[in-house]
């Protein structure tokens, strides 16, 4: 190949893995923008959420790759796995933040950071308990369709996912802008006491956006396994990684900083594994995530918070 | 007064019967409470020397070695975590450094070409000459065991400072992602550079220790000893910092970083002093693992091994040095001995019953499942850990309770507050076109100010006039954008806020910034912190000089908190969050003057307290002079800056509108405007005409 295919095909590869982290980095960064918890559960919400959304498809006699569909049946099957995938988990976190995290609110130090550390080893390990350690086969009914744009490939299912994972923000961007909980949810995001004052129950609106973030968490599960193919009970830590990174690189509590933190980490990932070592490739991104953090706390398009004190 | 004789009250006795029972009375709680973990880690170290004895299985004595092992690396990750409070998610990180360091200078891994530079080095038996068939020949590290625990601690050391510097401005989260970042890149780094740690594969023949010719070789028995020595090493020197000037200071760290600063407490050092010793210990331990285990490979050490130990000082107690071992102790040996045996029997309680699903469990599969219930079970409801770092201080007796108040009051003792002369000629603090501007708004605008020695000066303004941000400015709590500070002569401008105590400026705060989990004599010692000396070395070795001055310093305390009679002076022991609001005033200006200041800065001292008390703090204020120490207040009750200011400055929307007496203030066209509003020229005229 070329050097411009292989660049083109890189990019491409870079932008769905990007998207993928886009969605996963929303969760991380909505929750940030709330209570200022780093939710390490998230990471492993979104392994769940990749095996609840396999199983949906296996209960409907969808097994590996067999069953191809096309067309509306593809997209109505699609949308409906989707749907079950994102209340499941979106239903997990509202869970954990309403029995573990609330109780914890108020208390100062590292603890509810500390119990977000706990849940993900507990779902982590659930997860590995009940269906081992092996990788599994995912179900996959889309079809294998590809164009070839010059020397480089761009297949159907990366074109699906962009769609996914745009319609899925434009979607979020609407409700934080437009609606009335979305208000509620920037107003609570800026100060909690003020809040709470005109009338915001704060506690409704941080078990939404619990809700919320593990629901796209469960998105970019699925996601992850229509890309890949497989999933396994280790994908939460690496993504969930560079999925914060992403969060941080683009600005933390920042909603667009998070979608293009997303797509620039997938890049990073998909560029710096063609042009540099593949098994530097977490070194890079993790300086990423201590350079920024050192140097530039707000990240690309964050404001720096109002201290307080 | 039910019992007028009893001196803890202070009510009846002399001054000095009461310093001094009050005194040894705290000292008395003080081996109270350690006391009894000192009896469980003594009881814990004797029954570890005879263990082997006991227990003659190799398998168990290994598994014992591990545990003592996981406990010294818990008891530094205690001292980042759990002492200074700063999140480290990536401590096995320096485990990895220390092992790799002895793996790499006592095997056959890196073995560089033979020359004449490498032959001092051959004298003191650090290298080895190997010589195979023709050429140079090459290089074999052979340094002792004994040798490299302490230069691993110091390598590691090395990287706790490098790792930690860039960490100091984050806060809690943050620093915690970071330090996983960093936890993450050594591992990839080891299993990257194959020339130094044989990559993924993993260090091989490192060489097994030996003392006078026995060479441990693999038995067990050795090195549980050799752990069980490191281990005790660093029970002491965790108890012994943790009691000292170095341990309060990062106590002070952790509960409040702005306070601990205003109060003389270097920041910065303390932080990398601690992540410097937290990573040393490590740095120790992995040396004793590798040494034992015989090689090292890079997954030994990545984020797993960080939460292990997380969980191991969560359950036991952060900041607890006996919670800590009990948890390390815990959790290896439940993993090593006790969920092998319950699997066993839930097992055979499958058979018995004949339920399947129990016969598939295996309890040694779950431990992480076990670490992450146990992270979260003990966070909802024990997040001070089974061993707590502090127990509950007995309350006040009700006789002590229903004591009458004694004032005590500035002059009731007579130890000077300082020992600097002072030239009364001079002026104290001179400050000229002081300004700070935040984006477009002025908070302070080119304030002049004049204060002379001994004089107490008042500042008033109505709220948002710039008040609170001028004491910042002078304290150096926000660096000013023009304009200095001079304090009797020397110019102090841009200092940090620590050296501006040391120098002789110590300030409370309008919304009290007390350190509410440390006890009142804590929270009054830190004061003490800059008239100290006593370093990390110091305080391990508790050397007579270090001793000494740990009394003096708690006499000095004590005498602080004696300036507001038994008000304080009973609750010593008490956490300073359980005191009353005026009684935290009060103490905040007791830690404020025990750092012997020349100038104290008091911004809204009586806040909050009724008319009584105000009275009471007002006359304590006034004689502050009289012990050599000039005062500067913010305060909203005109009462009490009539009462004893001899100058005031009213400031408005950051300017200084008039300086004078009390009484040209009263009068004050421009005063009365700021506070009443401009449509008060006819009350103005009202005013003076009366």
């Amino acid at each position: 190949m070329e050097f411009w295919d292989v660049l083109l095909q890189q990019v491409i590869n870079g932008v769905s893995l990007g998207a993928m982290y886009a969605l996963l980095a929303l969760g991380f960064t909505m929750v940030y923008g709330i209570i200022e918890l780093i939710n390490f559960a998230h990471f492993n919400i979104f392994m769940v959420g990749s095996f609840i959304a396999l199983w949906t498809m296996q209960s409907m006699g969808f097994a590996g790759q067999s069953h191809i569909l096309h067309g509306l049946p593809l997209i109505g099957v699609l949308a409906l796995v989707l749907a079950l995938t994102m209340a499941t988990t979106g239903t997990l976190g509202a869970l954990i933040e309403r029995y573990t995290l609330r109780p914890l609110r108020g208390v100062s130090g590292p603890a509810p950071m500390i119990t977000t550390i706990g849940l993900s080893y507990v779902l982590f390990n659930v997860i590995l308990l009940t269906t081992g350690a092996d990788s599994k086969n995912y179900s996959n009914p889309m079809p294998n369709v590809r164009w070839d744009i010059g020397g480089a490939v761009l297949r159907l299912r990366e074109v699906l996912l962009w769609g996914l994972s745009i319609a899925l923000m434009i979607a979020l961007h609407y409700f934080v802008r437009r609606t009335k909980m979305g208000k509620a949810m920037q107003a609570t995001a800026q100060d909690q006491e003020a809040a709470r004052m005109v009338g915001v129950d704060v506690d409704q609106v941080v078990v939404i956006t619990f809700f919320i973030g593990s629901a796209l968490a469960g998105a970019a599960g699925l996601i992850f396994g229509l890309y890949y193919n497989y999933t396994s009970f280790i994908i939460g830590y690496t993504a969930g990684l560079r999925a914060f990174t992403a969060a941080v690189l683009g600005g933390i509590g920042n909603i667009p900083g998070a979608m293009l933190g997303g797509v620039l980490i997938g890049l990073i990932e998909s560029l710096g594994g063609q042009y540099l070592e593949v098994r530097w490739t977490d070194v890079i991104i993790f300086s990423i995530l201590v350079l920024v953090l050192v140097f530039r706390p707000t990240g690309l398009l964050g404001s720096p918070a109002p201290t307080k004190s | 007064m039910t019992k007028p004789s009893s001196d803890s009250l202070g009510n009846a006795a002399s001054p000095d019967s009461e310093r001094r029972e009050g005194f040894l009375r705290s000292l008395r709680h003080r081996v109270q409470e350690v006391s009894g973990r000192r009896v469980f880690l003594v009881a814990l170290l004797t029954l570890g020397v005879f263990f082997p004895l006991i227990d003659g299985n190799e398998g168990d004595i290994d598994a014992a070695a591990n545990a003592l092992a996981f406990a010294t690396l818990a008891l530094g990750l205690n001292i980042v975590v759990g002492f200074a409070g700063l999140l480290d998610l990536g401590y096995a990180a320096f485990f990895a450094i220390g092992a790799y360091a002895y793996g790499i200078f006592s095997s056959y891994q890196v073995q560089p070409e033979w020359s004449a530079f490498w032959e001092p080095f051959q004298q003191l038996g650090l290298v080895q000459h190997l010589q195979q068939g023709a050429g140079p020949g090459n290089v074999h590290f052979t340094v002792s065991f004994w040798l490299m625990l302490p230069i691993s601690a110091l390598i590691t050391a090395f990287f706790g400072v490098l790792f930690g510097a860039p960490t100091l401005r984050l806060k809690g989260d943050y620093l915690a992602i970071v330090t996983l970042g960093f936890g993450e890149i050594v591992p990839i780094v080891a299993r990257n550079v194959p020339y130094l740690t044989n990559g993924a594969q993993g260090l091989n023949g490192v060489t097994s220790p030996s003392l006078f010719g026995y060479s441990f070789g693999v038995k067990s028995t050795p090195f549980f000893y050799v752990g069980l020595a490191l281990a005790g090493l660093l029970i002491i020197i965790s108890l012994r910092l943790k009691n000292s000037r170095i341990g309060r200071a990062w106590l002070a760290i952790r509960e409040d970083e702005i306070a601990a600063e205003a109060m003389g407490v270097n920041r910065v050092k303390l932080k990398l002093l601690a992540f410097a010793v937290g990573a040393a210990f490590a740095g120790a331990t992995g040396t004793f693992y590798v040494a034992k285990l015989q090689t090292a490979t890079p997954e030994m050490f990545t984020f797993p091994v960080s939460v292990m130990l997380l969980v191991m000082i969560v359950l036991g107690g952060m900041g607890s040095v006996a919670g800590v071992v009990l948890g390390a102790l815990i959790l290896q040996l439940l993993q090593s001995w006790f969920l092998q045996d319950m699997t066993q029997w839930i097992h055979a309680l499958g058979s018995f019953t004949g339920i399947d699903f129990l016969q598939q469990i295996d309890l040694v599969q779950s431990i992480e499942l076990i670490f992450g219930i146990i992270l979260v079970v003990m966070m909802r409801f024990r997040r001070q850990g089974l061993i707590p770092e502090r127990t509950a201080v007995t309350a006040l007796t009700h006789a002590q309770q229903s004591a009458m108040p004694t004032r005590g009051g500035v002059k009731s003792t007579t130890v000077p507050l300082h020992h600097r002369s002072i030239d009364p000629t001079t002026p104290l603090l001179e400050i000229k076109g002081l300004s700070k501007s935040f984006g477009g708004i002025h908070a302070v605008r080119n304030i002049d100010l004049t204060v002379m020695p001994g004089s107490i000066v008042g500042i008033i303004g109505p709220n948002g006039s710039g008040k609170t941000t001028f004491f910042n400015l002078v304290t150096g709590l926000t660096p000013p954008s023009l304009g200095r500070v001079m304090l009797a002569g020397e110019d102090v401008t841009g200092l940090l806020p620590h050296v501006i105590v040391e120098r002789g400026i110590a300030r409370t705060f309008q919304n009290l910034r007390l350190f509410a989990n440390m006890t009142v004599l804590e929270n009054v010692l830190i004061g003490t912190h800059t008239r100290t000396s006593t370093g990390a070395l110091g305080a391990v070795l508790r050397t007579p000089a270090v001793k000494r001055e740990e009394e003096a310093a708690q006499a000095r305390a004590l005498d602080g908190l004696r300036i507001f009679g038994n008000r304080l002076v009973p609750r010593v022991e008490h956490l300073a969050r359980t005191l009353s609001y005026a009684n935290r005033r009060r103490l905040e200006i007791a830690r404020a003057l025990v750092s012997e200041p020349v100038l104290l800065l008091l911004d809204e001292p009586t806040a909050g307290m009724n008319p009584a008390e105000t009275l009471e703090l007002t006359d304590q204020i006034k004689h502050l002079r009289d012990r050599g120490v000039t005062v500067l207040l913010i305060e909203h009750k005109l009462a009490v800056v009539n009462q004893i200011a001899d100058k005031v400055i009213v400031l408005d929307h950051g300017e200084k509108i008039a300086e004078g007496t009390p009484k040209e203030i009263h009068s004050n066209r421009d005063v009365l405007r700021a506070y009443l509003g401009r449509t008060t020229d006819a009350v103005a005229t009202t005013a003076a005409a009366s």
